[in-house]
């Protein structure tokens, strides 16, 4: 495990307070396996904006209250508070039907169409690297109201025009990176907001397929002292770094 | 009430070569991992794994040769450290087959057995290039219409799972996230069930609505404490760090050091009780 870049807490903040304000009150979320930020992301949402927001995790929880965030986003310690515990069947099903208003997802390749590559680098059948899978993406990303992916890593190899292999396609909205904010808009990836640490060039330059910002590209406002300090009160052991390193 | 308790050799040593089996947990969680030392140990060969998602368990049985094929929708430890080496060695050499899934498929697939159908549609898959090259086919709503992907059932041959509370007759409480357990339980010919302590049957006829898989589905019952290790276990141990760390080391290096390291912790007989106690 290598030590993050100095930039990388700066980087984490942007992007758990990018994802937290695309959350809406009321509305149900839900992440799987091996998704810190949009852990994190919901907890602030709650905090901040979206007390009423449902937060669904993998360990079949709703609304918990961790005293401490786990690495791993289907630890037991998830279940802290939860007044019902439901089985993955159960939350697929949600989904399946409709039920579930926002679903997070990550993607090692995304592409300009906001499709995913969570399965192999090179030919399918004798890949250069085999990826851990789609977990839930395959069926999520096409019933779930809403997707927003993010991704931690925004190169030109990360953000490619098409990805080589399709794990999951479907209602992708929004694509979160520590550089910017991306919409889907007539089916493409364009970029929505900048972050402030960052300029348009440097955003075209590291995404692998074109793009149109420039410098009246809306920037995303900072994280504010609110949004810092809700962000300090959750996760205090900063666990949302794991991504980076 | 029938006494079904034996021990973790003569449970493993009852799966054959060959079988289709499913595992209990996800990812670092509750998984049965005495019994999967067992296999190594037995040195099984030519297994088929059925489990949504998973991480040591998958990277352990492919890493020691005891699996030729896989029905899995994800392998990895998170990102407490990323990629399953020797799981991915075994996909992009050849030596495991992949019938590669979403977790929501192997879910409609072991429905499909738990309701004796041959098959069950699913919502979703529309989209992703996991339905050409695992095969899935479509079948059409004979009432509206609509095309549909289509799972073939899983039956696996053998689940096993690893729980916190068992009676002697394998009625079995879980605490905590159940996973894809009872699913599996249903879904399967036959149920080895390990736990952390065999319980009173007498404790569970005062709250039968807490058991979550039923004795008269389970064919035997093995009392492991620290079964599920180095995996967590809710209520009783997280997952061993240190071990894990120690583990991913090896299996990115070459197969010799490797090879090395389950003499040492898997095989040596007193191996993994060291490190569980």
């Amino acid at each position: 495990m290598t030590t993050p870049a100095p930039t990388s807490l700066a980087q984490a903040n942007m992007m758990a307070v990018a994802l937290a304000r695309l959350l809406r009150d009321g509305e149900r979320v839900f992440h799987g396996v091996a998704s810190p930020l949009p852990m994190v992301a919901c907890l602030l949402a709650q905090r901040l904006h979206a007390p009423r927001l449902v937060y669904l995790n993998i360990t079949g929880s709703a609304n918990p209250t961790p005293a401490e965030l786990p690495a791993s986003t289907v630890d037991a310690r998830l279940l802290a508070g939860t007044h019902s515990l439901v089985t993955l069947a159960d939350l697929f099903d949600m989904s399946a039907r409709g039920a579930i208003d926002t679903v997070f997802l990550s993607g090692v390749q995304i592409d300009v169409e906001g499709r995913i590559n969570m399965s192999a680098i090179g030919p399918y059948a004798q890949p250069k690297v085999r990826l851990p899978g789609g977990a839930g993406s395959a069926a999520l990303m096409p019933t779930a109201r809403r997707v927003i992916l993010w991704r931690t890593k925004h190169d030109p190899r990360t953000l490619v025009e098409r990805v080589g292999f399709v794990t999951a396609a479907g209602n992708v909205d929004r694509v979160v990176t520590p550089l910017c904010v991306f919409r889907r808009v007539e089916g493409r990836l364009q970029v929505e907001q900048l972050f402030p640490y960052t300029a348009a060039d440097a955003v075209r330059a590291a995404t692998g397929f074109p793009l149109d910002a420039d410098d009246t590209t809306p920037v995303a406002p900072p994280p504010s002292e609110a949004e810092l300090a809700a962000l300090a009160a959750i996760d205090p052991d900063q666990i949302r770094l794991i991504e980076f390193m | 009430m029938l006494d079904k308790r034996v021990s973790l050799h003569e449970a493993v040593a009852s799966i054959p070569d060959g079988a289709v089996l499913a595992l209990g947990g996800n990812t670092l969680h509750r998984a049965p991992c005495a019994v999967v030392h067992e296999l190594v140990r037995q040195g099984k060969r030519d297994l088929t794994l059925v489990k949504t998602a998973s991480s040591y368990d998958t990277d352990l049985l492919c890493g020691a040769g005891c699996v030729s094929r896989a029905e899995l929708a994800f392998v990895g430890f998170e990102n407490v450290f990323g990629l399953a080496p020797r799981y991915r060695l075994a996909i992009e050499t050849g030596r495991v087959k992949l019938r590669e899934h979403a977790c929501y498929s192997i879910i409609t697939g072991l429905r499909a057995a738990v309701q004796g159908v041959p098959f069950m549609p699913i919502a979703g898959m529309v989209g992703s290039d996991v339905v050409a090259v695992s095969g899935f086919k479509t079948v059409q709503d004979p009432y509206s219409g609509q095309s549909l992907v289509a799972v073939q059932a899983i039956q696996p041959d053998v689940a096993v799972v690893h729980v916190q509370e068992a009676d002697a007759e394998g009625n079995a409480v879980i605490y905590g996230t159940r996973f894809e357990d009872v699913l599996i339980a249903q879904a399967a010919r036959r149920v080895i069930l390990t736990c952390e302590r065999v319980v009173p049957g007498e404790k569970l006829a005062r709250q039968p609505e807490l058991t979550a898989i039923p004795g008269y589905l389970v064919e035997a019952v093995v009392e492991a404490p620290r079964g599920a290790w180095p995996l967590s276990c809710a209520g009783e141990y997280g997952y061993d760090h240190a071990f894990l760390a120690a583990y991913v080391d090896a299996a990115r290096g070459d197969e010799a050091t490797y090879q090395s390291f389950i003499e040492q912790h898997i095989l040596a007989p007193d191996a993994a009780l060291a490190y569980a106690s």
